[in-house]
């Protein structure tokens, strides 16, 4: 289908093949037209993806307009025939005139023009930008910040596909840019790229192979693209071949499609949990394939220990955030108090020995409640509040600090018991969310509606979640489009009753709000996995030490109780550790915990010992050993693969290069052109064999140095093969002769009697030809020199080279140019000065 | 301004009388009417037999002998620049004796007249008339011995008989014999009483030979050939100056591609662009350069030029045509170096400087090489 539109225009050529090559001959008629629609195109079919990035559609106006602006203005200085190196520089600037009359239309010189003013606006919108992209879960709102990065980006694109596919000859390469624009929904969205950016952007990239097809023909391939029927086939081949390469490839790499590189897991090249927002990174840790940021801890704790890092209170808006209140915060981190009165009659104390590692976030992980920390680095304060503790110029990578907590022994009486109204905390714990859904209110109320005091109110709740019509599943949310949190999020929770800990433990929380307990969600960790060391604490003697790592992340509410404090709660099924007071006394209240802690709780009085029990739930990305530990094996040899067609990459390009040249064409109209591409490979040929062609040579010289050369000549002394190989060298320096003389006349003779004369040997002989000559040259060569030959040949590596080094000698070129045009004018005034002396 | 007229020496000289050693054998009048080509046998066997003839007679000259023959073909005319005693008269004899046709021998002196030259016209008393006494020049090849020691009137009396095959005298222009060559010999070193051809003169040759001095085997060769009588005297000819035009013929039927065209305009161009040369070549150098390739070509059996044969007589025919710069003349270099080293920068074609490029860059030796046939960015001369 692809390759349709080249065979009718080829079919068509021959009448109006001339004026249609506009860039070589001729005014640059519509190329340039044609080529910036092309790209416009495919960046705007590229950028349909982005939809579910960005949320609805808002933001694409911009898009366009940024897009088809840039491009308009490369086709404008094509057109007009601008220097080469002008036409991207004149894109960039286009693309900063529309991008400040987009954005900046009121801080800049007549609306387009960026001023001093512009600077501090951009200055703004970029870090809203950045604060979206770590704050906000995708889709983000199209806030004016994120709006401007991303038509800055899709403009940049533009110019680059436009430099690949035009002064740069290499369209196909051009994809690469549109293939940038791709990776981004593919890496954030959980469906992917969907089918319309994809469908976008491979029709525009058709559109632009096509046109440079049209419009400037390779000369190489120029002559086998015409009416060839091979090539439909080999179109059809080489796609079939890939397409069987990507469906095979993924099932042979092990996680590719089940957490290795799961869709919407986003890149995070800055550690394991960038932290700003746990809420958001704890679906992305809980999904982590690997145990990033792994925290070890000892305690004296006789019951299971929730790691807190962070809570979050305020359940308004579309993204909840931890409040830090930076306003009341104290410094310091030796002496804790809770802030309110505590009248149980028994208080649990605790010491345990964290050590954070390489976790990394602004939030230090501690047990709730924590009293005293001792031995941290760096600055650190704390609120009074919820007692999270935050640094103040550092962050919990590679701390080793000493907690000293307490909490209330609590028992259902207490519990229930406590019944007094509530005092003594800060407001925005009490008050329910604005704009709530009907659909938590109703369920809320429905769930609580036979229980009386706040704490069965809760214990229904938390019933209700953990009862069978809820499921903990890391991929529902994802799949369904609530993950992360807010209030929209929650209500799809409710509906779909399918999600992990932070639905759970927001959707508790919002409830318990909305009956009038005072709440809060805790962000950290569930209880860990013993390790089996010891570590020796002050005062404590030896004691065991547990690890937690991402994929224990987890979230749980907090409901206040007067004269009890902050109490937690776990309404989400098979994480986490039920505590003794909001067990149900229907359940028997034996085996508590679930889920994938087993055996590896500490054992006490409270807690008893954990039986082997139900097998864990297979959680995406923790996988099954097997894979585990196969994972790095397949990686090895995937990398060897990767290695491997690296290290083999010239050599097929050498031969496909050698292959294309002295490929037979079909029909007679194209031996014309055989004869110069003969000649081409045979001074790669040459070149391979240690006799590079020089610019000054004649082709009779060049022939005559080489078949004098020690690639073709050498002293075959008494060697027992010398005959024979004296025999092929003999027949390639005659090749070299033939190949030699059938381009000169070529070249420099009569037309038409070159054709005449060399007619009857036909392409055939030629490909021969080259064959004895690379015959001749691999008996002559030695080992390295052959090896050299096939597996790193000079022809093409020089020329890798020569393309690498083409931004360099662009840049010298321009800057010898600016230097001469300097130098002219400083001439000409010089001039002007002194006539206007003399004269 | 009444045009000349214009005569044909046979018009005007029906006998054989005349100078002493000028024998006005007809001339063949290659302007008038059309002398068919031969074809490469014939011309290849007729290239062959002079070349053998002329090899006979100067021992390891076979070089200046071939370039002498192009010259010929090439309708040029020959300026042999040596030291005394290396052979050019020698050459210049030979070249005349080998080819049937009529040779005339001028020892210029400085007491040379121009009239010596070209001819005078006298008055007859029987016929009281004046009648044109024809000079040296009317021959098909004229050698012009020691030119530099005649006065620059006389050398100036050649210049136009060299570039119109023509003589002008009392307002008649008489035709030369066709073909027409011009064999000068000058000696280098500055002699009392000698005028050094002026540029104007020089260009008018087509190409300068230095003979040499032989080798040592050709040497002792020559001392034993040379011994008792001159093998000059054995020297028949062995083409007719009927051959010769044809061959002349044959030589502009040569085929000189776009491809040729453009390194030869890009070669010029290069020597004017030169930071080492005050004086580049000249466009007419130009066009004898390509019509001395044509002949290198059909000489060496080929009917089209080959960048090759361009680059062959480039040395020859450019060299004496430019002028060094004072400060390139200091550092030794020479006009034949200089244009060796501009050949040795100057791209044959796209194709060359494509492949070659990458390779030059990447073994890291020398410049960037332009794009096109245009130049070398290191060759261009900025004051």
């Amino acid at each position: 289908m692809t390759l349709t539109p080249q065979r009718q225009v080829s079919a068509a050529r021959p009448p109006q093949a001339e004026p249609s090559r506009g860039p070589t001959h001729g005014g640059a008629g519509a190329y340039p037209w044609v080529m910036a629609g092309a790209v416009a195109v495919s960046v705007c079919g590229a950028a349909l993806s982005l939809n579910g990035v960005l949320r609805g559609w808002a933001w694409y106006l911009p898009v366009l307009t940024t897009v088809i602006v840039v491009s308009l203005a490369m086709a404008v200085l094509r057109s007009v025939r601008a220097q080469p190196v002008l036409v991207p520089l004149g894109g960039l600037a286009s693309l900063v005139l529309i991008l400040t009359f987009t954005f900046f239309r009121r801080d800049s010189i007549a609306g387009f023009i960026p001023s001093d003013k512009t600077l501090a606006a951009l200055g703004r919108l970029l870090r809203r930008a950045s604060e979206t992209v770590l704050a906000e879960s995708s889709p983000v709102a199209p806030n004016a910040g994120i709006v401007l990065v991303t038509c800055a980006a899709l403009g940049l694109v533009v110019i680059l596909v436009d430099a690949l596919a035009l002064p740069l000859g290499m369209p196909a390469t051009s994809g690469l840019g549109l293939l940038a624009v791709l990776v981004v929904p593919a890496m954030i969205k959980p469906q992917s790229v969907g089918l319309a950016g994809f469908v976008g952007t491979a029709a525009g990239y058709l559109v632009i192979l096509a046109c440079s097809q049209w419009f400037a023909p390779d000369a190489r391939t120029q002559a086998d693209t015409a009416r060839n029927p091979g090539q439909i086939k080999r179109a059809a081949l080489t796609g079939s071949v890939a397409l069987v390469a990507a469906l095979l490839l993924q099932l042979v790499i092990p996680g590719f499609d089940q957490g290795t590189f799961p869709q919407g897991s986003r890149l995070n090249p800055w550690g394991s949990s960038n932290g700003l927002n746990p809420m958001i990174s704890l679906g992305n840790s809980l999904r982590s394939p690997s145990g990033d940021g792994r925290i070890t801890y000892a305690t004296n704790a006789t019951t299971p220990l929730y790691l807190r890092s962070v809570t979050v209170d305020r359940f308004d808006g579309e993204s909840w955030s931890p409040d830090d209140r930076e306003s009341t915060r104290r410094a310091g981190a030796g002496r804790m108090d809770v802030g309110h009165e505590i009248l149980a009659p028994e208080q649990v104390r605790q010491i345990t020995a964290v050590n954070t590692g390489d976790f990394t976030s602004p939030y230090l992980p501690a047990p709730y409640a924590p009293e005293a920390v001792n031995g941290l680095t760096g600055r650190w304060s704390w609120d009074p509040a919820t007692l999270t503790i935050k640094g103040t110029d550092t962050n919990s990578r590679n701390q080793q600090y000493l907690v000293l907590s307490s909490s209330p022994k609590l028992t259902t009486e207490l519990l229930n018991e406590s019944s007094a109204p509530v005092r003594g905390i800060p407001e925005e714990f009490i008050r329910p969310p604005a704009n709530l859904p009907d659909i938590v209110r109703s369920t809320a109320d429905s769930v609580t509606q036979n229980s009386g005091t706040a704490y069965a109110k809760a214990m229904a709740i938390q019933r209700y979640l953990r009862a069978g019509d809820f499921t903990y599943s890391l991929e529902s949310p994802v799949q369904g489009g609530y993950d992360g949190n807010g209030l929209s999020v929650l209500a799809d929770f409710l509906t779909q009753k399918s999600g992990y800990c932070i639905h759970f433990a927001s959707a508790m929380a919002v409830m318990a709000r909305v009956e009038g307990i005072p709440s809060r969600i805790a962000v950290g960790y569930a209880p860990g996995r013993l390790t089996g060391a010891t570590v020796s604490v002050a005062g404590q003697g030896a004691l065991p030490e547990f690890e937690v790592d991402a994929r224990d992340a987890h979230a749980w509410p907090e409901l206040y109780f007067q004269g009890l404090g902050w109490v937690p709660f776990e309404p989400t099924p098979s994480r986490g550790v039920v505590p003794p007071y909001a067990q149900d006394p229907s359940s028997g209240g034996a085996s508590t915990h679930e889920g994938n802690n087993d055996g590896l709780l500490p054992t006490g009085g409270a807690t008893p010992p954990a039986t082997p029990e139900t097998p864990p739930l297979p959680l995406p990305g923790t996988g099954d050993a097997a894979g585990n530990q196969l994972a790095p094996l397949l990686y090895g040899a995937a990398a060897v693969l990767v290695l491997v067609l690296v290290a083999a990459s010239p050599r097929l390009v050498r031969g496909s290069i050698r292959a294309r040249r002295l490929r037979r064409p079909a029909s007679g109209r194209n031996g014309k052109a055989a004869v110069p591409l003969a000649w081409a490979e045979l001074l790669d040929l040459a070149a391979d064999y240690g006799v590079p062609p020089v610019a000054s040579e004649t082709p009779r010289s060049f022939s005559a140095r080489l078949r004098r050369s020690p690639a073709l000549n050498r002293d075959d002394g008494g060697k027992p093969e010398g005959a024979v190989s004296a025999g092929s060298v003999d027949a390639g320096r005659r090749a070299v002769i033939t190949l030699t003389g059938d381009f000169e006349r070529h070249e420099y003779g009569r037309p038409g009697t070159g054709q005449a004369e060399s007619g009857g040997k036909g392409e055939q002989t030629r490909a021969q030809q080259i064959a004895l000559v690379r015959e001749a040259l691999r008996r002559n060569a030695g080992l390295m020199a052959r090896l050299r030959a096939d597996w790193l040949p000079p022809s093409v590596m020089s020329r890798w080279g020569w393309i690498a080094g083409s931004p360099f000698r662009t840049v010298r070129g321009v800057a010898a140019r600016v230097r001469r045009a300097v130098a002219g004018l400083w001439d000409k005034a010089r001039d002007g000065v002194r006539r206007l002396r003399e004269g | 301004m009444e045009p000349h007229r214009r005569t044909a020496i046979n018009e005007v000289l029906p006998g054989g009388h005349g100078f002493a050693g000028v024998a006005a054998q007809g001339g063949h009048q290659l302007n008038g009417r059309k002398t068919a080509p031969l074809d490469a046998v014939a011309f290849r066997a007729a290239s062959e037999r002079i070349l053998t003839a002329i090899n006979t007679v100067i021992d390891g000259k076979a070089e200046a002998a071939k370039l002498a023959l192009t010259v010929l073909l090439a309708q040029g005319h020959l300026l042999l620049e040596d030291v005394p005693g290396v052979g050019k008269t020698l050459l210049a004899k030979t070249l005349a004796r080998t080819i049937d046709c009529s040779v005339s021998r001028i020892q210029f002196t400085p007491d040379l007249l121009p009239s010596d030259v070209t001819g005078v016209s006298i008055y007859n008393q029987s016929s009281r008339q004046f009648e044109f006494r024809p000079g040296a020049v009317f021959a098909n090849i004229v050698i012009g011995d020691e030119i530099n020691r005649a006065s620059a009137k006389t050398q100036s009396a050649l210049l136009e008989c060299m570039e119109e095959h023509q003589v002008t005298v009392d307002g008649h222009s008489y035709g030369l014999a066709e073909p027409f060559m011009v064999v000068a010999t000058q000696n280098p070193i500055e002699m009392e009483g000698t005028y050094p051809l002026p540029e104007a003169q020089r260009d008018r040759f087509m190409a300068r030979i230095s003979m040499g001095y032989p080798d040592k085997d050709s040497e002792i060769e020559m001392l034993e050939t040379h011994q008792a009588t001159s093998p000059l005297e054995r020297v028949t000819a062995v083409v007719t100056s009927a051959d010769v035009a044809a061959m002349i013929a044959t030589v502009q039927q040569v085929f000189v591609s776009e491809a040729v065209k453009e390194y030869t305009v890009a070669v010029g161009r290069a020597t004017r662009d030169s930071a080492m040369l005050r004086l580049g070549a000249s466009p007419r150098s130009m066009l004898q350069l390509l019509r001395a390739a044509k002949a290198t070509a059909a000489l060496d059996g080929r009917d089209f030029v080959l960048p090759d044969d361009v680059v062959a007589v480039a040395e020859s025919v450019l060299a004496h045509r430019i002028i060094l710069d004072r400060k390139a003349a200091s550092t030794g270099e020479t006009p034949q170096s200089v244009i060796r080293g501009v050949l040795a920068k100057l791209p044959i074609s796209q194709e060359m400087a494509d492949s070659a490029r990458a390779h030059r860059q990447a073994a890291g030796s020398g410049q960037p090489v332009p794009r096109s046939g245009r130049q070398a960015p290191e060759l261009r001369h900025s004051r």
